[in-house]
């Protein structure tokens, strides 16, 4: 995932009819495994799986423990600050995804052959923020036009 | 090798914005398995899985497993590494379905059509491998052909109920993978479950065939089963008690307790503790058995998808197993969506 810093971006308003973002649980799974979201997204957790599950967040990022629920039903969160979140469950320990929430409007996540898409990004220099999963830490850089290449080491 | 992300910048269009997920895509995973036991059993075990979401709303999962154990002594018995997997050096289809779910207002039903573990208790894969125990409960343990995780039904299955509230009906015939395999006829499983809170609880019921290697019978086998779970901030604690009739004039009642623990402040480790306990009598034979264990361990998630699992055993009651036991094993496992 890529996103562009923009520290003056006004928030927007929340619209209800705002297309919902879902972090989904199937087949002991989460999907996608890995989501970005920009500060103040709520984010639906539907259990569509045919077993209970427990998410909860308990490291960095936005802390929760949904408690147990069965297929069919669904918790929200609103991720209401910055960071990386790793998203677990208490009952099958194989299960992972990540949430990162930024606070800026500008920002993709890459599709099978890594590449992104960012829309309407303003003019100017900007400074660019990218993460995978497994990385330690963010790689960071600036970019004034054309396209980015983001090699990890 | 470095892998390179192109970041394209469009001079103009609407804002991209994460979208509902609708389906999954196709998701390869597989782990490797390597363990040890002082119950003189070396093991190595691999699994592979495949599921995902197709066309109209169906979903499917598919898994293969190959595991294969060595016995110094080959009439040594052990039920090391057994937690979900059957130890029986050849490669076999665990379970392969397809299931479609259906919300007719705030009601659920599934359908789920292929072979599959039976819906008795406790009884996902996932809550017995690779969660910290690599032995199943006693009530698991195939050796006493009650109830095992090694058993597979090829059928259909149907949830209806309320998230709240729902019961499960299963109607298929044995298709077992491990060394104790029933005989061929029709299977029945029922299950009612809800939850409160963060308890659920369960009540299971299930005739089947007994094992071909059990005294004759023209009977049935009945297996009854209740079991509770409770969640809260890291801390699961789960039991099943089951009881049956296993050999058609023999009575098995079996239960275990137990807690898996991943607090903040543990970090990659996660601590389990088991205590069960497994009663056999045998009316014609005469023959009243035991067997009681109780287990302490860990599971330490070390990165790159590689985990570490300990166990330390105490047993009595069956002097075929030592009184002392201790089990290690580290899986390497690898997703590819």
């Amino acid at each position: 995932m890529v996103w562009l810093e923009a520290p003056n971006a006004p928030r927007p308003n929340p619209r209800p009819d705002a297309p919902r973002v879902v972090l989904d649980q199937r087949n002991l799974s989460f999907s996608p495994h890995v989501l970005v979201v920009r500060v103040g997204t709520t984010v639906d957790f539907p259990n569509n799986d045919r077993v209970f599950h427990n998410v909860f967040s308990f490291r960095d990022g936005k802390r929760f423990d949904l408690g147990m629920y069965p297929v069919g039903a669904m918790r929200r969160v609103l991720f209401d600050q910055t960071g990386l979140s790793r998203i677990f469950c208490n009952i099958h320990p194989n299960m992972a995804a990540y949430v990162m929430t930024v606070d800026s409007p500008y920002f993709a996540r890459s599709d099978e052959s890594g590449a992104f898409t960012i829309a309407a990004v303003p003019a100017g220099t900007h400074t660019y923020h990218a993460w995978r999963p497994g990385a330690v830490s963010e790689l960071t850089g600036t970019w004034t036009s054309g396209t980015l290449e983001v090699a990890w080491p | 090798m470095a892998l390179r992300l192109a970041l394209v910048i469009a001079g103009a269009a609407c804002l991209i914005e994460p979208r509902p997920a609708h389906g999954q895509s196709i998701t390869a995973e597989a782990a490797l398995t390597g363990g040890y036991s002082t119950d003189d059993v070396m093991a190595a075990a691999t699994q592979l899985r495949v599921f995902g979401d197709v066309k109209g709303g169906i979903r499917f999962f598919g898994e293969a497993a190959w595991a294969g154990r060595s016995l110094s002594d080959l009439d040594h018995e052990s039920d090391s590494f057994n937690a979900a997997y059957p130890y029986t050096n050849r490669v076999q289809i665990i379970e392969a379905y397809g299931e479609r779910l259906f919300r007719p207002h705030d009601a659920l039903v599934g359908v789920r059509g292929g072979r599959f573990r039976p819906p008795f208790g406790i009884y996902n894969a996932s809550d017995h491998a690779y969660s910290g125990f690599l032995r199943a409960p006693l009530v698991r343990y195939e050796e006493y052909s009650l109830l095992s995780n090694n058993q597979l039904e090829q059928g259909a299955d149907l949830v209806v109920g309320i998230p709240r509230f729902t019961v499960e009906a299963a109607l298929g015939a044995p298709g077992d993978v491990g060394e104790v395999v029933r005989r061929s006829g029709l299977d029945t499983v029922v299950r009612a479950q809800g939850y409160y809170g963060p308890l659920i609880a369960g009540v299971s019921y299930m005739r089947t065939q007994p094992s071909q290697t059990a005294p004759v019978t023209d009977e049935h086998n009945h297996v009854t089963g209740v079991d509770l779970r409770w969640t809260h901030a890291g801390v699961q604690l789960r039991g099943e008690w089951v009881s049956g009739h296993p050999f058609g004039t023999g009575t098995s009642i079996g239960w275990y307790a137990d807690a898996i623990v991943h607090r903040t402040i543990m970090g990659p480790v996660t601590a389990v503790l088991r205590v069960e306990r497994l009663d056999f009598q045998d009316v014609e034979s005469g023959s009243d058995e035991y067997l009681s264990r109780q287990t302490i361990g860990a599971r330490v998630n070390l990165g790159g998808g590689i985990a570490l699992q300990v166990n330390a055993l105490h047993q009595s009651g069956d002097e075929d197993y030592p009184p002392l036991a201790f089990d290690v094993a580290v899986t390497w496992s690898v997703r590819k969506p």
